[in-house]
């Protein structure tokens, strides 16, 4: 029998996808009822023997590789889809953040949508009602409540999307930060929110790849890999063990063979070269070339958005590269060599790591996302002047200043 | 949020008569929507809903009373197909907006949890304003051609009931075959094409026991809205009873009242992973 301490119990969960045939025509199942060696059907664990149990009032934070099975799990909490053996026992309503904005009509009003999403949620229209006014000025819409919302900006649409999941009161709040879209302002009410509830008392399980947000928000942590856990114990603990991992990672193996990525797969990034082009290594104050190889089935070119995010050693988010900071988009296709221009290094000296993303048109649709994809060393600094290599350790980057008495 | 506790194993059944019930609000919040949506932001979706019908209507009355001079009995021809498109228009709605709805609700599908059933279930709702839009075309043509209302008016709600069940069993397999096989979304649209001459709408279903042999006369009462349409007739206009034959569209509906609901039951946890 369950521990009425726990606010989730999961025993040995299991979870089997297979693979292809989710979308059989009504042809291939014919042919397979007649044909007599019919095709083993691929398939994978998502999830493998699975145990843990957080504590009411307890946070936990999920982290692992892409394609470790921290969706799967999540799908399964929430009960969107069933798992293949084992059980889970929860004690408490379960709301989750990756639902904002879910069922949002665009023709329909914001008052409109705000009945329709709460109840989509489950609150009770009574619920609904008593809480509206309190919705509206979260989300600061309020001149624009009779306004369909296909007239709203994509800001004011999230806005009144999180304002109304936030003021569900569920005793245990999922929070999938990997699959929230929206911008940093967004990202931080999440964790805001998160805050609030955690200080009430109730459970939070919290999916991210932000280890510095794990590190502050979850005192536990639960480390999957490849369907299983690889290490369940104290945040800070976990999340060391697992940035070692990373780093290893990213430095033995090729990006073009590492298998824990996630988006279409139609371009994969397969080899990444970092490069000073006035010089032999890299440099602080010195140009940076990094240039991606980019392979794939396709054989026209597609729209995408790029994205280079850097990260320190200790999984810290340093600064981002991206097309989508000029709003501009590129063509890339089979064979294409991505090269990101950095003409002048503010980075101290010392280890770093990038991400690296790319997708059709938004970045919704993925089509090539590797965490930790490689390693690069800024070996010295020649930031500040041409041959002194003075900067603080603690530092992270330089800044361009001077100063002057007056 | 309605459950309290729960726990999660591969056999639990997602979808339980008594959970349906705390899901009440967003059944007809659903079917609230849909409403809004069609009709009361946009005139044209109002006027759409007019000239349908009418369409349909006067093309029957051409084709069948006309060109075929279908004869039916004291009833003008008009009349009598309108009272056939009353019902018809009802199960059409309902069937094809069922039949594709978990597909159209995938983001809402794949992101939170409530029972998968409720989203063709609350397409049953929004149907009633087709027909009643039929309905008021139909009032206006009695009183024309001075077609009094039967005495059966009462019996009426069994049919309007039938049609429900009718449309929703169609409606719910169509929905669960759909997600599983992609293929049936080109069937929906057929059947409802061909659902309109298949049944008598425009025609006596004597037509078909007079005309065909007994086999396909079996096969033309499978149609579950066969026996039905018969009935709105019977009800409101006072032509005959249901023949005999209808029997065969009452068992017709339940075997794929019961199909629909283990078929749906069988993929209702595999959803979001097929979508």
């Amino acid at each position: 029998m369950s521990d009425s301490n726990f606010a989730i119990e999961v025993e040995q969960l299991s979870k089997l996808y297979s693979l292809g045939s989710t979308n059989a025509t009504m042809r291939e199942s014919i042919a397979a009822l007649f044909s007599k060696n019919s095709k083993k059907e691929e398939s994978f664990w998502a999830l493998k023997d699975v145990s843990f149990g957080v504590k009411t009032g307890e946070s936990i934070g999920i982290i692992g590789k892409n394609g470790a099975g921290k969706s799967t799990l999540l799908k399964i909490l929430s009960r969107i889809t069933l798992p293949t053996e084992g059980r889970v026992t929860i004690n408490g309503t379960v709301a989750s953040l990756l639902e904002v904005g879910t069922g949002f009509h665009p023709e329909l009003t914001g008052r409109e949508n705000i009945y329709l999403n709460g109840s989509i949620l489950g609150m009770a229209r009574k619920e609904i009602q008593a809480k509206f006014d309190e919705i509206v000025a979260f989300s600061g819409i309020e001149r624009f409540l009779d306004t369909p919302v296909k007239r709203y900006s994509s800001g004011m649409y999230v806005r009144l999307a999180f304002a109304v999941a936030a003021h569900l009161e569920p005793e245990i709040l999922i929070v999938d930060e990997v699959l929230s879209v929206g911008d940093a302002e967004f990202q931080r009410k999440c964790l805001g929110k998160m805050g609030d509830v955690t200080s009430s008392g109730r459970t939070v399980l919290f999916v991210s790849h932000n280890m510095e947000a794990v590190r502050k928000m979850c005192s536990r942590t639960v480390w999957l890999e490849k369907g299983q856990i690889k290490m369940i114990g104290p945040s800070s603990e976990v999340i060391d063990a697992y940035l070692s991992e990373l780093k290893e990672n990213a430095e033995t193996v090729r990006p073009g063979e590492r298998s824990d990525r996630e988006g279409s797969g139609v371009l994969r990034a397969q080899e990444i070269r970092f490069s000073n082009p006035e010089g032999t290594h890299l440099q602080s104050g010195k140009p940076m070339k990094v240039e991606i190889d980019y392979q794939g089935d396709t054989s026209e070119k597609l729209t995408c958005i790029a994205t280079l995010g850097i990260h320190d050693e200790n999984g810290r988010r340093v600064g981002t590269l991206s097309t989508k900071l000029t709003r501009s988009l590129i063509d890339l296709g089979n064979g294409d060599t991505l090269t990101w221009e950095i003409p002048r290094l503010s980075l101290t000296p010392g280890k770093y790591f990038i991400n690296i993303f790319l997708a059709h048109r938004t970045e919704a649709d993925v089509i090539d996302w590797l965490q930790q994809a490689a390693a690069f060393e800024v070996m010295s600094a020649s930031f500040h002047t041409e041959s002194d290599e003075v900067y603080y350790e603690k530092d992270i980057v330089f800044i361009d200043h001077s100063f002057r008495v007056s | 949020m309605p459950t309290k506790s729960h726990v999660i194993t591969k056999d639990q059944s997602l979808f339980s008569f008594s959970e349906l019930t705390t899901y009440k609000e967003l059944f007809w919040m659903l079917a609230w929507r849909d409403f809004k949506v069609r009709y009361a932001q946009t005139f044209v979706g109002l006027l759409w809903a007019i000239i349908q019908p009418s369409f349909t209507i006067l093309i029957l009355y051409v084709v069948f009373g006309r060109f075929a001079n279908v004869q039916t009995g004291a009833i003008p021809h008009i009349v009598y197909s309108t009272c056939g498109v009353m019902a018809w228009t009802y199960f059409a709605y309902v069937m094809t907006n069922a039949g594709s709805s978990i597909i159209s609700a995938q983001a809402m599908v794949k992101k939170i949890y409530f029972p998968r059933i409720i989203i063709p279930l609350s397409k049953a709702v929004v149907g009633f304003i087709d027909m009643g839009i039929t309905a008021v075309i139909l009032i206006v043509l009695m009183i024309f051609f001075e077609v009094p209302v039967s005495g059966n008016i009462i019996y009426l709600p069994i049919f309007i009931i039938g049609s429900i069940v009718a449309a929703l069993s169609v409606g719910v397999l169509l929905s669960a075959l759909t997600i599983r096989y992609r293929d049936f979304q080109y069937v929906i649209p057929f059947a409802v094409q061909l659902g309109l001459y298949i049944t008598p709408t425009a025609y006596p279903a004597e037509f078909a026991i007079q005309r065909l042999p007994e086999w396909a006369t079996v096969l033309y009462f499978l149609n579950p809205m066969a026996g039905i349409v018969e009935g709105y007739r019977w009800a409101i206009l006072g032509t005959e009873l249901p023949h005999m034959m209808s029997l065969w569209s009452v068992a017709s509906m339940l075997v794929i009242l019961v199909a629909a609901l283990l078929y749906f039951k069988r993929i209702d946890g595999k959803i979001a992973d097929y979508v």
